[in-house]
């Protein structure tokens, strides 16, 4: 089954259908906690049939449908009920404003104040603030739409800027398990950094560049991509476009490759940082293709991409008239942490392929792969690439060498007209020529890269991958053991259960609980993942934090259960 | 009116850029024909045949992508083939000599030593990672501070209006895309910096309605090119009998390619007009620290005790002119209204600047000891004797420019020299003296209604500009004999 992004990333269109339609602030708060009554005892009756009857699989699927259903509808009762709430329509009720906050929803048109310490005090829904008709006032539409967007995808990332955990300095802070930052590493970064071959600074650097970036970088990207992807050939300086991050590189390639309103395919879950590009700026629909979190005979990995799969969302979307223009690919996964065999990788570039299709393929964690027994293909290894014109690979520093804040990214593609057209682009995401210095020396250093850097880095990398699987197995929950990226994927699915039992609504209520003890945690709903409960956990920390984040979990868990008094039901490994 | 022969897509010059776009329209998305002959105004002429431009070996491409393609390689052409044949005094003695790119070259010693001080050095971790996507705090504090200290403000500028990303370019890009609606329009008077079209139109598919000046002095007009609110007014009037939404108005201040600088009374009035019209302001104050002539009496708009509309009014500033690092991609904007400031932000994850990189900036920033003693009077003086031998040497050779103290350039009239008023002669004049190894911005490049103007830069090394000045000569040379034979 496929659904658009929009479905799952709304755009503000929806949002506000959705928001501003229930603008029931005369409406009485008693009505409305009344109808949350009825419903949420509907929901109850529902869930304890569906775990009653979990195993009558033919029901299953009706009854998460309806579910679902319920659950939308409490979602906007319990929005309106907060709106109430904040507009002092319900003073005394004593209840304490809820989830919605974290919801897209909450914050569209005048959000943006929504946020800044700590977030339970903030208003969530400002429009009756005279504030909320300025903003459509001075921004357009899609000025609006991008704000939002924003603000959703973005709070607790604003959370956690302003109030980081520091070991030192700030021992409340947020710990960000959530963003995926390699922060174990930067030790050996900044000493690199500061050495001063790094220092150089030349004319060229601080005049107008080769917008498609500097010459000797591009240069460097060829031969470092040359080596470490084992590229059958020496790869050409000219097929690479350097500019400031991989979120630009597809952001451009989305311009430059489809129209607004043309679609790739996208097999969820799936990093979430792409539906915010292609809706931000070009336009472009994500066409998903949802992976199953179920074992079959066929398919005993969890959430295995197929052809199969592929070809049935491409079929759906053209005959809902979606023209597709390519399919993305992230290898190693992100959120999964699955590396694609080589088989896999051509199976999926020959029927890019049957269908004219682009691929763009993100290989910005190739060199986080720290399973010894895992081996990465770069589709830059292949000795043919199926479709050369159409394939584009996209790598940064970021997530490699954990200098997010550097803003690197690079693409490579044999197709000149598109990596003209793509340069074309190199003012609005130009990287500083000092920058670009650095990077060169920094990806030049082969010595210091394969004798300390990656050693070092993978064996970190390893023993925090080690520790949080640890604790996960120890508390009895549920993860994709695979190898690679920053990141374990993990289903807490059995505790939003208890928590939906416990008359609380939503996935995003678990995530809430995780925020109030400073732990930042992505949802799957942020992966576009069909299935709630699952959660992404970043562990490329400091052992220390890990261990303070890992005791933070612990305590939400913990005390849930207590509050519940629900016996832990026993938890199944995945794998 | 210039016109882009067909099997010539590829060829012609940066002087087709700004133009081009302004019809580009006619060929996003879906309907290749639809607003043709809707704006008569609003044309590069027949962009060039679309079979030309949908060719099946570009099929890879959107049909954006495919404009957007086309348009990079027409309007970039100069610039690409400068970039192959770079003059050097040492190792490319008879390469091009550009004096088309606004840069300024002469301080770039005095740059270089400051940026390899050990203050600058300095990486540490928070400066590796995810940043706050409107700039670092520290960074965002050094540049209110600074803007108010060179602004004059009235009062201390605030931090948290301020957003840092990389460069003007992606500045207008943002501001575009959040003030605008697909197909709305900016209204900028022109001739103007050519490149602001591709800005606004590359993301945002916004346009520009020019406000187009004449070189001829009218009415109660004091200098050529002189903007009036009254030209504002029928620009906008016309805009909107056409049908075409204006969401804003582009000032640039020091003004490219004219050197002019407005009045506070001047500044005031545009301001005023907007209002009247509920436009935003968008003042391009790049070259405010450039202005080496000390009787110019530059004032920011920021200096201004308030302003008509401050939740409209949108500046932007950068160190690629003033500082001479146009490779360093550096802009800001400051703006009170925090809504815009909130949603130029949320796109900065596309504009961001390398945390390195924004720590040595709020280092520069903050050194006002350096700046003032070092920097800016040693700069002031380089450009104003760069600009004096430049001046006397087109006043020698009796060609008559504009240049009013400010900026980098020199825009100069050579429409004695067309054999006849047309783009077409432009280019060729353009042409002729790259052929002869001098890259120079032609007037169609800024949107000049009057073919024959060229923007010259004089911001280089002497040596540069005595070779540039005497390849010109040769041209010029060349030229006039033709012009008297017919």
């Amino acid at each position: 089954m496929s659904h658009r992004s929009d479905t799952v990333h709304l755009p503000c269109g929806q949002m506000r259908g959705q928001g501003l339609g229930n603008q029931g602030t005369h409406t009485q708060p008693v009505e409305v906690m009344l109808h949350v009554k009825g419903t949420l005892e509907k929901h109850m009756v529902q869930l304890v049939a569906m775990r009653q009857q979990q195993d009558l699989v033919p029901e299953e699927q009706r009854r998460h449908q309806a579910t679902g259903e319920q659950e939308a509808l409490l979602d906007s009762l319990m929005y309106q009920l907060v709106n109430l709430l904040q507009s002092g329509a319900a003073g005394g009720l004593g209840l304490q404003p809820s989830c919605p906050s974290l919801d897209v929803r909450g914050v569209v048109g005048g959000g943006q104040r929504a946020q800044s310490s700590r977030w339970p005090d903030q208003p969530v829904h400002q429009r009756n603030d005279p504030e909320a008709t300025f903003v459509s006032q001075h921004l357009s539409n899609r000025g609006i739409d991008i704000s939002a967007l924003f603000q959703a995808s973005f709070q607790d990332y604003k959370l956690y800027q302003g109030d980081k955990y520091d070991e030192d300095k700030n021992t409340l802070g947020f710990i960000n398990l959530g963003i995926s930052e390699n922060k174990l590493c930067l030790d050996l970064m900044t000493e690199r950094l500061s050495q001063s071959d790094m220092n150089v600074i030349e004319d060229v650097l601080l005049q107008y560049p080769d917008w498609s970036g500097q010459p000797f970088l591009r240069e460097e990207v060829a031969r470092f991509l040359t080596y470490y992807c084992k590229a059958p050939a020496r790869l050409d300086p000219e097929n690479v476009v350097v500019l400031n991050g991989c979120c630009s590189v597809f952001s451009t390639l989305a311009m430059v490759l489809c129209d607004p309103g043309e679609a790739f395919l996208t097999p969820t879950p799936f990093y979430g940082g792409f539906a915010f590009s292609s809706h931000l700026y070009s336009k472009v629909e994500l066409i998903l293709v949802h992976l199953d979190s179920e074992s079959t005979a066929a398919h005993p990995r969890l959430f295995q991409l197929t052809v199969d799969k592929l070809e049935q969302a491409l079929l759906e979307a053209t005959l809902t008239g979606k023209k597709v223009r390519g399919l993305i690919l992230i290898n190693p996964q992100n959120p999964l942490g699955d590396v694609y065999s080589r088989d896999s990788l051509k199976e999926y570039l020959e029927f890019a392929k049957r269908y004219s299709l682009h691929v763009i393929i993100d290989e910005i964690y190739m060199l986080s792969v720290f399973d010894e027994s895992i081996t990465f293909h770069s589709i830059l290894s292949m000795e043919s690439l199926p479709d050369p014109n159409r394939t584009h690979v996209i790598w940064g520093t970021s997530k490699d060498f954990g200098i997010s804040g550097f803003r690197f990214g690079v693409l490579y593609t044999q197709n000149k007209k598109v990596a003209s057209a793509v340069s074309s682009f190199g003012y609005l995401h130009g990287v500083s020529g000092i920058a670009q210095y650095k990077l060169y020396r920094l990806l030049r250093d082969r010595e210091w890269i394969d004798r300390v850097y990656l050693p070092t880095y993978r064996s970190r990398l390893q023993r925090a991958h080690r520790y949080i699987t640890k604790k996960l197995k120890a508390l009895g929950i549920s993860f994709l053991n695979r190898g690679s990226g920053l990141y374990v994927w993990i289903n807490l699915k059995a505790c939003l259960l208890r928590l939906w039992l416990s008359s609380v609504l939503r996935p995003s209520l678990l995530h809430r609980r995780f925020l109030d003890n400073k732990l930042i945690l992505s949802r799957g709903k942020t992966y576009m993942c069909k299935e709630p409960g699952w959660f992404r956990v970043v562990f490329a920390d400091k052992p220390l934090r890990l261990k303070q984040a890992m005791h933070r979990f612990y305590q939400v868990l913990e005390t849930q259960k207590l509050e519940l008094r629900v016996k832990q039901p026993e938890s199944a490994q995945c794998e | 009116m210039f016109t882009l022969p067909q099997e010539e897509s590829r060829a012609p010059a940066p002087c087709p850029s700004p133009a081009s776009t302004q019809d580009l329209d006619s060929n996003y998305g879906d309907g290749l024909e639809r607003e043709r002959s809707r704006k008569p105004d609003w044309k590069l002429p027949e962009l060039c045949d679309s079979t030309t431009m949908l060719s099946p070996d570009s099929s890879y491409l959107s049909s954006r992508g495919r404009v957007i393609k086309w348009f990079w390689d027409s309007a970039e052409e100069g610039y690409r083939t400068y970039h192959m044949d770079e003059y050097d005094e040492d190792k490319n003695p008879s390469g091009i000599i550009n004096l088309g790119t606004s840069e300024n070259k002469l301080c770039f010693d005095l740059l270089s030593r400051r940026l390899s001080q050990s203050d600058m050095l300095r990486v540490e971790p928070s400066l590796l990672q995810y940043p706050d996507w409107r700039g670092h705090p520290f960074l965002r504090e050094e540049v209110a501070r600074f803007l108010s200290f060179y602004c004059k403000s009235p009062a201390p500028l605030k931090p948290e209006n301020v957003v840092v990303l990389n460069g003007c370019a992606s500045l207008f890009s943002a501001l575009a895309t959040v003030l605008c609606e697909v197909g709305e329009a900016f209204l900028i008077p022109a001739p103007y910096y050519g490149a602001i079209t591709q800005h606004v139109y590359l993301y945002g598919n916004v346009r520009l309605v020019c406000v187009y000046l004449d070189s001829e002095v009218t009415g109660l007009d004091t200098r050529p090119f002189q903007l009036t609110v009254e030209k504002l007014e029928t620009a906008l009037q016309r805009a909107n009998s056409e049908g075409v939404k204006v969401k804003g108005l582009i000032l640039i201040n020091p003004h490219n390619p004219l050197g002019d600088i407005y009045s506070p009374g001047e500044l005031r009035d545009y301001l005023e007009f907007a209002k009247r019209h509920e436009l935003h302001v968008m003042v391009d104050e790049v070259y405010m620290l450039s202005v080496f002539e000390k009787s110019a009496a530059y004032r920011s708009v920021l200096s201004l005790e308030g302003l008509p509309d401050p939740q409209r009014t949108h500046v932007m500033w950068a160190t690629s002119k003033d500082f001479g690092m146009s490779g360093l991609r550096f802009g800001t904007l400051y703006t009170e209204n925090r809504d815009v400031a909130t949603a130029v932000a949320s796109l900065c994850r596309y504009h961001g600047l390398s945390g390195l990189v924004q720590y040595q900036m709020a280092q520069l920033l903050r050194d006002r000891d350096w700046i003032n003693q070092v920097y800016l009077p040693e700069n002031h003086a380089r450009l104003k004797a760069a600009h004096s031998y430049v001046a006397g040497e087109l006043r020698a050779l009796g060609i008559p420019f504009l240049s009013r103290g400010a900026g980098f350039f020199i825009w100069v009239d050579l429409r004695k020299f067309l054999p006849e008023a047309t783009f077409k002669e432009e280019t060729l004049l353009w042409r002729r003296f790259l052929d002869n190894k001098v890259l120079l911005s032609c007037g169609k490049t800024f949107e000049c209604k009057e073919p024959g103007w060229f923007r010259l830069v004089f911001s280089d090394k002497a040596h540069r500009l005595c070779l540039g000045k005497r390849e010109e000569q040769h041209v010029k040379e060349r030229t006039c004999p033709r012009n008297k034979q017919e």
